[in-house]
């Protein structure tokens, strides 16, 4: 496939195939279908496009609440509303107001999924593909397409965005625009992108404390001159974009309390601790000790904020620390009259979107299974940029794999059984990534077939044994079991390796820090935060180099292997020595 | 098997297996029926039977397969083989028969496979290969719209790869087989006959060689027996041959298929507007053939303006044709020979047969794949014939749905199999009328993008319109002939383009492909 001609073909191929499979996915039922009257998240999405067109602004969050109001911020409402235009320019009755309630012919079926379909592409894919060039630009360009074919087909977005019925690809395609704008000092077009993210769906506030801290840290090394003007420049751009997406409900559009209305539908603290069985702390720890009767709503809505945030605050903390430090030395030697070009805290920031979104996940208040996918992005993205002998790969893969996992009883409950297995298995040998392969183990793979194998059992428990009737629930307790270690290990990972690559910066202790500092950098290269050689060394003789040299070099590895490919002789010559 | 021959297996069952809830034509429900059929009633009734409108139109060895079939599907799900349980549409039979679609289809897989092993040249007939069992013909007519098309052209090229390997017994045998599954493949049959009598039977010499004639006829006999034996001891074969002969239907089917009889239509109708203009007073028109015009597309077709064609017409015309490039083969039975015979076979009862279907399509592509990357010329055949022959399959799936599936599947494997078969054979074109050629047929496939823009946009536009004409009527009585006038016209108009356009490609294929076997002397 891969000859000198087909070259320029690839990418557009790649995509191509994705949106085949993306649309065969949407071939079968949705969330809800069938099940009246309350229907599922399909009718939901439906229901807003027929109320937002019908409507005037100021109802929107305040419409018939019990029957699927709307409680997304207003880019979703906006969104809805260009839909519900479209889809009525075609067939007025999709989206008549009251009528449409449950409508499934199989035309509107077909519109609903190509909106999906239209904002994944619009949104999602090119992110993804600028992702590969900006973060990936060092990489061959045959290591660019596997890393965007890796990220595409991912099949639990697909699962549920195509199959179950979710717009999540916009809210994560939002968000990784910001990245690749922060990759490439745009940080205040990536400012403004985080907040539509965020007005979006309210998930992306699992990405917020890193999104911030990663700002915040790089006013702090941009030292005391630059950095308070883009800390302004920064906040100015941020107030500006959540004014522009909620001012249909500020004065002078509206009185002062309209506000209220979408703030108290986005944020719902009146509702249970988590809904249905999903793969956290919380959930998990249920089959013990049942929360419920232990506290009061109050305290528990309390104790899970604290845990969050202790949870993310690792992630916080090394980012600004290590601004803290690299600024300090920029200080001593003098050099603050010209920056680096990138940042270098760059490569810690899908570690630290990591760590967020995980502790968010594990720890925070109503979590939904689906909402996995939010961590999901900065490990596939952490995945894609990895070789296969890397512990990344290892823990990105069983991650992935998991998090689907973690979400069949939803899937069944859609009826996307068959979906699920064929894009579980597509993905996996798309990779070339099998577990039960003959080798050398490390632990890590051990732990992964162990997993593995406990996921099987369960599937084929399923099948056979029918749960007893005073344990109705037990195949999606087991679920929660076997996903929620997996998922606490890979926040343990996320921390410890954020902390690595921090060392590795120069960030922590004064005894190394002259040496290891990345000595300015070429411009306009990006540093990867995972594995970065293109052609050398790849796939042959550094297995478990992690382990063999411990954290400090592989942290160094990290750090400067974007960059140092321009250079590689020298860096490879030097301190770093990984073969 | 190697990783990469692994991969296409895994990756395109996977794929397949999305395509479980698409769409179904009414064939799934025939093969469901006969299921039930073979399961529930002894083998005597299984030709009569008429619970359902679905009877059993496949010669024996089909049934025995059905009822091989219906075993397993009794141990899934019991109501899959009740007879009176019509339109079963549950999720236990959808899975189950695709099931069986997908795993027979190995039968295709395995004979590919077996084409690479020992080919003159392996890296095309890899590609060539793969194409076809990733054929997009095999994606839309087997796994969305419901056959077995795949099993049966196994056969089919497992019997050609036995020709080719000179074991031309089993090659007979095979086909012989495979007539007994569907006799669709009786088109096929001159090119068998006449090249294994010449090859096989008779010396260089035209002696004749009785032990290899007798083996070979026996060993058809045989097969015969083994599958019309039972019904022949009692004494159902006229019932049987009635189900499998209908000469009860119409020139065209309910679509026209892009043969030679779509474009004689399309002249007919064109005459017609023409003729009821009053601009041509010597034309005379036929009464009944207006009224078939304003049916649309369903049903017989009658020539308004144009002479009537009767199945005997065509059927002498089809043999007349065969009889030219039979002739050919006599001289030449080399492998290559051998195969562009049986294509142009196909080819011949394709354009001109009595009730083409459009699926048939694929007795001509199927074969003329082996000969893609021959030389640049059966290559620009291959690319045309392929081009139009998977798009003229396109309105089999008229749900809008399976749209994309349709166009960005077949969009791919065009890509992935022409591009570097086109690079391998290449040849610039020679002399002036060469180059003219090669641009027309440049112009003609870079229509297609513009056909499907039209066949996509045109039913809204239209559809919109209607319905603005419908409201801005009163007259509800007046409004509704109007309407379901235009609501016809807006179906039948992008058929008929499609239909006409894909003609236009296969009729042009099918004359290139005969100059090259009647001209060339290899």
């Amino acid at each position: 496939m891969h000859h000198e001609h087909m070259k320029a073909w690839v990418v557009p191929c790649l995509i191509l195939a994705s949106i085949w499979v993306k649309w065969a996915v949407g071939l079968a039922s949705y969330s809800g279908q069938g099940t009246p009257p309350m229907y599922g998240d399909y009718e939901a999405q439906r229901h807003w496009m027929e109320l937002t067109i019908h409507l005037p602004i100021r109802q929107w969050y305040t419409y018939d609440l019990q029957y699927w109001g709307l409680d997304y911020p207003p880019l979703t409402a906006y969104v809805s509303w260009l839909c519900g235009i479209l889809g009525s320019w075609i067939e007025p009755s999709w989206f008549a107001l009251y009528k449409s309630r449950g409508i499934e012919t199989p035309g509107s079926k077909v519109f609903m999924r190509f909106t999906v379909f239209a904002f994944d592409t619009l949104v999602y894919v090119p992110a993804l593909v600028m992702f590969t060039k900006v973060w990936q630009g060092t990489r061959s360009s045959r290591r660019q397409e596997l890393a965007l074919a890796i990220l595409l087909f991912q099949p639990a977005l697909i699962l549920i965005d195509f199959g179950h019925f979710q717009y999540n690809s916009v809210m994560l395609g939002l968000t990784l625009l910001a990245a690749n704008f922060f990759a490439i000092e745009r940080d205040l077009l990536g400012a403004a992108c985080f907040v539509l993210s965020l007005g979006f769906k309210q998930m992306a506030l699992y990405y917020a404390p890193a999104v911030g801290a990663y700002l915040l840290a790089k006013c702090l090394y941009f030292g005391p001159t630059e950095g308070p003007r883009l800390f302004v420049r920064l906040g100015l751009v941020t107030v500006a974009s959540f004014i522009v997406l909620f001012l249909p409900f500020l004065p002078p559009f509206a009185p002062f309390s309209a506000i209220l209305d979408p703030i108290t539908r986005i944020f719902p603290f009146n509702r249970g601790l988590f809904e249905d069985k999903v793969a956290n702390f919380w959930c998990a720890s249920n089959v013990v000790l049942k929360w419920k009767y232990i506290a009061s709503q109050g305290v528990l809505v309390k104790l899970s904020a604290a845990l969050t945030a202790l949870g993310f605050l690792p992630g916080v903390c090394t980012l600004l620390y290590s601004a803290y430090r690299l600024q300090a030395q920029a200080a001593a030697r003098e050099t603050k009259t010209e920056h680096t070009r990138p940042t270098p805290l760059l490569p810690l920031l899908p570690y630290a979107l990591l760590t967020s979104s995980l502790s968010f996940f594990l720890f925070s208040f109503q979590v939904h299974e689906k909402t996995i996918l939010v961590p999901l992005l900065p490990m596939t993205l952490l995945l894609s940029g990895s070789s296969p002998e890397e512990q990344t790969f290892q823990l990105g893969m069983l991650m992935n794999n998991v998090a689907v996992f973690s979400m069949w009883p939803l899937l069944k409950r859609d009826g996307l059984g068959i979906q699920y297995v064929a894009l579980l298995v597509f993905w996996n040998r798309l990779i070339g990534y099998n577990p039960f392969s003959f080798g050398k183990r490390s632990l890590l793979q051990l732990l992964s077939i162990t997993i593995y194998a406990a996921c099987l059992a369960l599937h084929v428990a399923e099948l056979i044994v029918t749960p007893p009737a005073h344990l109705p629930d037990i195949f999606p307790v087991l679920n929660v079991l076997i996903s929620t270690p997996v998922f606490a290990l890979v926040w343990l990972w996320s921390i410890k390796r954020g902390v690595e690559v921090s060392w590795a910066l120069g960030g922590l202790g004064t005894r190394s820090s002259s040496k290891a500092a990345p000595s300015a950098p070429p411009k306009k290269s990006i540093p990867f935060p995972a594995d970065s050689r293109p052609d050398l060394g790849v796939g042959d003789g550094d297995v478990g180099v992690d382990k063999v040299q411990g954290p400090r070099s592989s942290g160094m590895r990290t750090a400067s292997l974007g960059v140092a490919q321009g250079r590689r002789r020298k860096v490879r010559s030097g301190s770093v020595d990984f073969h | 098997m190697t990783k990469t021959e692994w991969d296409i297996l895994i990756a395109s069952t996977c794929l397949k297996l999305l395509l479980f809830p698409a769409y179904r034509s009414t064939d799934f429900e025939v093969h469901r029926n006969w299921l039930a059929i073979t399961h529930s009633l002894p083998i005597s009734k299984w030709y009569y039977d008429t619970t359902s409108e679905w009877t059993l139109d496949y010669p024996p060895f089909f049934a025995y397969f059905e009822k091989l079939l219906s075993i397993p599907a009794y141990w899934v799900d019991p109501k899959i083989v009740d007879l009176n349980n019509l339109n079963y549409g549950a999720w236990s039979v959808i899975a189950y028969q695709r099931t069986t679609v997908i795993l027979t289809e190995l039968v295709l897989g395995a004979a590919v496979l077996r084409f690479v092993r020992g080919a003159e040249n392996p890296t095309m007939q890899r590609i060539i290969s793969a194409s076809l069992f990733l054929h997009p013909g095999f994606l839309i007519v087997d796994h969305i719209h419901f056959q077995y098309n795949g099993f049966m052209f196994g056969i089919l090229l497992w019997s050609i790869l036995m020709a080719r390997n000179d074991r031309k017994l089993a090659s007979g045998l095979l086909f012989a087989v495979l007539l007994n599954f569907k006799h669709i493949y009786l088109y096929l049959a001159p090119a068998y006959f006449v090249y294994l009598l010449r090859s096989y039977c008779l010396s260089p010499t035209f002696t004749l060689l009785p032990g290899r004639f007798l083996s070979l006829a026996n060993a058809v006999i045989l097969v015969f027996l083994a599958s019309l034996g039972p019904f022949l001891l009692m004494g159902q074969l006229p019932q049987l041959l009635s189900r499998l002969f209908p000469f009860t239907r119409g020139l065209n089917h309910a679509y026209w298929a892009p043969n030679v009889w779509a474009l004689v239509t399309a002249v007919d109708r064109i005459l017609l507007k023409v003729a009821s203009r009053g601009q041509l007073s010597g034309l005379s028109v036929n009464a009944s053939g207006v009224a078939s015009t304003s049916r649309g597309l369903v049903g017989d077709t009658v020539f308004a303006v144009l002479p009537t064609v009767k199945p005997i017409h065509t059927f002498a015309i089809t043999v007349a044709f065969q009889t030219i490039y039979m002739g050919k083969l006599w001289t030449n039975t080399s492998y290559k020979s051998f195969v562009t015979a049986l294509t142009l076979c196909g080819f011949t009862s394709y354009m001109f047969g009595w009730h083409v279907h459009e699926k048939a399509i694929l007795l001509v592509l199927v074969p003329l794949s082996l000969l893609a990357a021959e030389d640049n010329a059966y290559f620009r055949t291959f690319t045309i014939a392929s081009i139009a022959g998977v798009y003229s399959l396109f309105p089999l799936l008229f749900t809008p749905a399976e749209t994309l599936v349709k166009i960005i599947y077949s969009v791919l494997w065009a890509f992935f199999v022409l591009k570097p078969i086109h690079r391998q054979v290449y040849q610039f074109p020679r002399g002036i009328l060469a180059v003219i050629v090669d641009i027309l047929e440049r112009l003609y496939l870079a229509g297609f993008p513009l056909l499907q823009l039209f066949v996509t946009l045109f039913p809204l536009v239209a559809g919109r319109r209607s319905t603005a004409q419908e409201s801005a009527s009163d007259n509800a009585s007046q409004s509704e002939n109007g309407v379901s006038a235009s609501v016809s016209a807006m179906e039948f108009l992008p058929l008929m383009l499609t239909s006409v356009y894909c003609a236009v490609g296969l009729v042009w294929a099918f004359v290139r492909l005969s100059v090259i076997y009647l001209v060339r002397k290899d």
